[in-house]
């Protein structure tokens, strides 16, 4: 099947919301029903996980709540084959005159199948998370992040895409191993499937010894503007201490440029107060942003800054066990049209529900 | 043009990824269900890697998730091979681990 006529299927099915839905349906039901229909020997379970939380947001003085529910649906088929999907439904509710008023948001972040063609490469289609950086693709759950307020960069190359991507990780020496992702977006319209016209890829290499890992991305918008996005990470998580040092940086020829620094340090080697210490972490990110030629109607379309700005964060997360945890957070956010500070506190969980029996036959 | 020639070069290094991967892909190659070790040192040295893998992967983005029953951690570390793109021997030692 040629690449203009896999276009033309995608396009057809993702312009009505119905068709969409239906496809969707029809997949993640002929997957389940393949899956519970197979012995259990062993064989991976379908799960419904994800995670879901309640966040309060104090920003410039004015207080916000932010109900998280983010569902995820993993259906196993045999052993080359993964359906998966990830949808999310948020709301923002402040306080207007004495009462609680806001909006709820629904977004389907990812509906793809994945086939694991072999240890080289995995073929993905479908609607999946646009891999630049790698804060969109590992760190966004709220029951990962370390800050729950996202990065000022964040809406640069980010976000999802409705076409097909290849990627992989391979160890290309016993000190090395090599991950790499590249994509095709078709543009779409349809409310819940928006996407650009765009490709790019990620390529990065991880020194499982040191344990670092860096890596860069690059993207190439096919509309529009046709702008250019570039980005760089780094990560590593030193062997001696539980400290996880992260940072992103990002360039776009539209949505300016920036980058993130973040330092989380577990107190388990704390000496005193063990019992409570080693379920506590310190976090703190320091972050600049610069907004380029990009002007202040379209940093409101991006969500991205109105002029170049500078924060500082400083939190504590508190691990009650594996998987839910509550947070705090502290920012100051300087910026030439105006100083704020940045509260955040809440709590988050992830929860795996098996659709099938565990035990193994 | 040069989008197009972007467009050209990226199928084309598509193509020669696909064609590599596939091609030097062996017949047998089902994913984990693990090879079980066939001795005592065997398994030791595969618990160790696997502790060592496990550590280094999934300490990469989040707090140690504690041991699920095997079929829920096989969903899991497929999952994980695809979203964190860990390799497929870190994927076979890792679920060796969690499920001892």
């Amino acid at each position: 099947m040629s690449s203009m006529h896999t276009t033309w299927c995608l396009r057809y099915l993702l312009r009505s919301r119905r068709r969409s839905c239906a496809l969707a349906a029809a997949v993640l039901a002929l997957s389940l029903g393949m899956s519970f229909g197979q012995t259990t020997e062993g064989r991976p379970v379908p799960l419904f996980t994800g995670s879901v939380g309640f966040l309060t947001n104090v920003d410039n003085g004015v207080p916000e709540l932010q109900p998280i529910f983010a569902p995820v649906v993993l259906a196993p088929i045999g052993d080359h084959w993964l359906i998966e999907s990830r949808g999310e439904f948020s709301g923002e509710f402040d306080p207007r005159n004495g009462r609680l008023a806001g909006q709820l948001d629904k977004e389907l972040d990812y509906a793809q199948i994945d086939y694991i063609g072999s240890r080289y490469v995995t073929v993905t289609a479908g609607r999946f998370l646009t891999p630049f950086g790698i804060y969109n693709e590992r760190l966004y759950p709220i029951w990962i992040r370390k800050i729950e307020t996202l990065p000022l960069i964040f809406p640069i190359g980010t976000g999802s895409s409705d076409g097909f991507m290849l990627r992989g990780g391979f160890a290309v020496s016993p000190q090395v191993s090599l991950n790499y992702a590249t994509y095709f977006s078709v543009m779409s319209n349809t409310a819940v499937l928006d996407s650009d016209r765009l490709t790019g890829g990620r390529i990065g290499l991880f020194l499982p010894g040191p344990r670092v890992e860096v890596g860069a991305s690059f993207q190439q918008l096919l509309q529009e503007d046709r702008s250019r996005s570039t980005g760089f990470h780094f990560a590593w998580q030193p062997n001696s201490i539980p400290l996880n040092l992260r940072s992103e940086y990002a360039w776009s020829g539209a949505k300016g440029s920036g980058y993130w620094v973040e330092a989380a340090l577990g107190l388990a080697q704390v000496s005193r107060w063990q019992h409570t210490l080693r379920h506590v972490e310190l976090v703190g990110r320091g972050q600049q942003y610069f907004v380029g030629n990009l002007d202040s109607a379209d940093s409101q379309e991006y969500g991205l800054p109105q002029a170049n700005t500078n924060e500082g964060e400083f939190g504590v997360n508190y691990y009650f066990r594996d998987g839910m945890k509550g947070t705090f957070s502290y920012g100051r956010q300087l910026s030439s049209l105006g100083n704020a500070n940045v509260w955040t506190f809440g709590i988050a969980y992830r929860f795996v529900l098996p659709m099938g029996r565990t035990e193994v036959q | 043009m040069k989008y197009r020639i972007s467009i050209v070069a990226l199928l084309a290094m598509v193509a020669s990824w696909t064609l590599f991967a596939f091609a030097r892909a062996p017949k047998n190659n089902t994913l984990p269900t693990v090879n079980a070790p066939t001795t005592a040192e065997q398994a030791d040295s595969m618990r160790v890697e696997g502790e060592k893998r496990f550590h280094a992967n999934c300490g990469r983005c989040h707090m140690s998730p504690h041991k699920f029953s095997p079929r829920i951690m096989a969903t899991a570390v497929r999952h994980m091979r695809v979203r964190a793109t860990i390799t497929d021997e870190d994927m076979r030692l890792i679920l060796f681990y969690m499920n001892e």
